[in-house]
């Protein structure tokens, strides 16, 4: 039956994006991972599948995205994708939201990002919490606490604000919110390709939001975008940055989870 | 392209915009409360008039021309800012002592050596302070934020010779004797406009008062304003007056709203109608083209829904750190696009069109819900096509267009070096 399933429903891809795929390798894997004790079936394309063109769109390069766009969806195509989950919220709002606009009718994709996925999964909450109620478990009062960014394509420009903050207590943290957070989150300051254009602008940025999230007490500020990630660690002091998926702890599924 | 370092701001300052940012915000949410309105359905709202006045601008604007001189107020229209100095400085042959109350429309026409022979004194409370220290607007409704009470006494005292209590109240008693006896000898007046209507009335808001007296006291008056201000009727300059002070000052209403429909008059004697009681004599309008029919044309008239409150640059993450340079003659995205339009693509990108994260903070928080991340991405492609690219750029688009992905060429085992990412 699950068989037939497949072949009639076609194939979910899971879709990294260039910076996760080709930087922030260790992610990739362990949202792999995390995919699979989910319970959900997956095809990597690897380098097979194109950038999605998010790089090409916001700086300008509309047919160079277009043919992007195109070369990709003929590779989906072959490989019979009918479902795209992605950790990388720029990829996730132009395969959404862009493709649709440049492809039209042809383009019809279920997209997700990786947190929705997870929230909705039929384990959801599966998955021992890292950091369990500690001392002799008492109430809450002894969990870590976790102030979360909001990446300005999954949340503003998206609306996913709450799937990654239930996955995140799922995990048995406590979320700290900063001043200026879901619809008034700041920018960790290197979209838009200004980390590249202007990049001593975009570490000021990212230090203001650094500033901000210290100001909530959490030793850890985490995040669902590899971009915001690495460009908020590679300017922070004194506070932790952790990619969302790194709040899993895999030892433990290991040990536990069998 | 790289943005100068002495173009950040300093620590100190940045706090304290935050400061006046986060009070804002609360005060907006209690006004909008005050007044029974709900954010998202108000905002839209106020897009559906903007959008279906500037649907139909060319035939609000002929209403408006004909209804406007039919009441004694003469029109002009302005293709660009240079007509619109040559008409300013006809209006002002022979008069030497001007006054003027907050303009954006005026600051978008200003230019060096422009009216240097008048002496034209800023009423604005903020804009008299950035004049006399010779400062850039910091914002277009707080020009002078980033400046403390203590700086600004000492450049009075050094000016005036004149001893200022270091606060607010001081800075602004000082303001009140020394402009009121300017606002008392001016012969001509120059203001703005919040919403002009096709039947005939030009409607300004404020809260000093100024505005009030630099329209009314010299004989004649002189308003700046570019057409998109123009809506059908009073019932839609007023919720764009309301809007205006919910998102400029999180007031539920300003101080004072004036409706100007004609110039001052009485006919309290035998009936005989005479111009000019004690009211302005003579009521002008400069309406502004200055790029907006090119803006329209290049389907970017989302731009000209602007109320001018500055709200989008209250969350700008760029803005907090560059303040006055980003954008042009009007600060923050929206600057940049009306820049590429009023003055030139190349204008556009060096009032820093690639210094945007395209984070949206603006859109989220601009009553007449423009799209600035969106029209900015589409300015990007106008200039893309007139060459006027970031080398980062190129450099990006060529190993996409090589490798398929925008690093380069990927070793295995090895993390590229050059990052050129969303
Ligand atoms: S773009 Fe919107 S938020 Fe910005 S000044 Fe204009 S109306 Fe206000």
């Amino acid at each position: 039956m699950k068989f037939l399933d497949k072949i009639l429903g076609g194939n979910t891809l899971y879709y990294p994006g260039c910076l996760t795929k080709f930087v922030a390798k260790d992610l990739e894997e362990k949202y792999q991972k995390i995919l699979r004790q989910k319970g959900i079936d997956f095809i990597t394309l690897s380098e097979l599948e194109l950038c999605c063109g998010s790089p090409a769109l916001k700086a300008g390069y509309q047919a160079d995205f277009k043919k992007t766009a195109k070369k990709n969806m003929k590779i989906f195509k072959d490989h019979g994708v009918t479902r795209i989950i992605t950790n990388c919220p720029a990829c996730f709002m132009v395969l959404k939201k862009y493709y649709q606009e440049v492809l039209g009718k042809d383009w019809n994709v279920e997209v997700e990002h990786i947190t929705q996925t997870i929230k909705n999964s039929k384990f959801f909450g599966n998955w021992k919490p890292a950091r369990p109620a500690g001392g002799l478990g008492i109430g809450n009062s002894n969990r870590e606490t976790v102030s979360y960014h909001d990446p300005c394509h999954l949340g503003r420009q998206m609306g996913v604000y709450d799937q990654p903050r239930e996955v995140i207590k799922s995990l048995g943290y406590e979320i700290s919110e900063m001043d200026l957070n879901r619809k008034n989150s700041f920018c960790c300051g290197g979209g838009g390709g200004v980390q590249s254009n202007e990049p001593e602008l975009a570490n000021k940025i990212a230090q203001d939001r650094i500033g901000q999230a210290k100001k909530t007490g959490a030793k850890i500020l985490c995040t669902a975008c590899p971009l915001c990630y690495l460009h908020l660690k590679e300017n922070a002091k004194g506070i932790k940055v952790k990619e969302l998926s790194e709040l899993f702890n895999f030892d433990q599924d290991k040990n536990d989870n069998k | 392209m790289t943005i100068n370092r002495q173009s950040f701001w300093d620590q100190d300052t940045k706090t304290g915009l935050w400061r006046i940012v986060l009070e804002y915000q609360d005060k907006r949410s209690k006004a909008l409360d005050k007044n029974n309105l709900k954010e998202e359905s108000f905002r839209e709202e106020i897009y559906q008039v903007k959008s279906q006045a500037l649907a139909q601008i060319d035939q609000l604007k002929k209403q408006a021309v004909v209804n406007l001189e039919a009441n004694g107020i003469r029109v002009f229209e302005a293709k660009d800012d240079n007509q619109a100095r040559k008409i300013i400085e006809k209006l002002l042959e022979g008069k030497k002592r001007i006054i003027k109350a907050k303009t954006n429309a005026f600051g978008e026409i200003d230019q060096k050596g422009f009216l240097s022979d008048k002496n034209l004194q800023e009423t604005d409370l903020g804009d008299f302070v950035i004049s006399l220290l010779g400062e850039p607007e910091a914002h277009p409704v707080l020009p002078a934020l980033h400046l403390s009470p203590a700086k600004i006494a000492q450049a009075i005292e050094k000016k005036y010779q004149k001893k200022v209590a270091p606060t607010a109240k001081g800075v602004a008693e000082f303001a009140r004797g020394y402009l009121r006896k300017k606002i008392n000898q001016a012969q001509a007046g120059i203001t703005g406009a919040n919403a002009i209507t096709a039947d005939g009335k030009i409607v300004v808001l404020e809260n000093e008062g100024n505005i009030s007296l630099v329209s009314r006291l010299p004989q004649t008056h002189i308003v700046v304003a570019g057409f998109e201000k123009i809506v059908p009727s009073l019932k839609e300059a007023l919720m764009v007056v309301q809007a205006s002070a919910i998102w400029g000052t999180g007031q539920d209403w300003p101080a004072y709203v004036s409706i100007i429909a004609s110039p001052s008059k009485t006919a309290d004697i035998a009936n005989e109608t005479v111009i000019g009681a004690q009211g302005a004599k003579e009521v002008n309008l400069i309406l502004l083209d200055n790029g907006r029919s090119r803006l329209i044309e290049a389907g970017f008239s989302e731009l000209l829904h602007c109320l001018n409150c500055g709200a989008c640059l209250n969350f700008c993450p760029v803005y907090h750190q560059i303040g006055s340079h980003y954008g042009d003659k009007y600060l923050g995205s929206r600057g940049v696009v009306f820049a590429a339009f009023s003055a030139s693509f190349k204008k556009a990108k060096s009032a820093n069109c690639f210094a945007c994260t395209l984070c949206s903070a603006c859109l989220e928080n601009c009553p007449a819900k423009i799209d600035l991340p969106e029209l900015m991405r589409k300015l990007r492609t106008l200039l893309e096509k007139e060459g006027l690219q970031t080398r980062e750029n190129e450099k990006m688009i060529a190993n996409i267009r090589q490798f398929g992905n925008p690093f380069g060429k990927i070793e295995a085992g090895k993390i590229p070096k050059e990052l050129y990412c969303c």
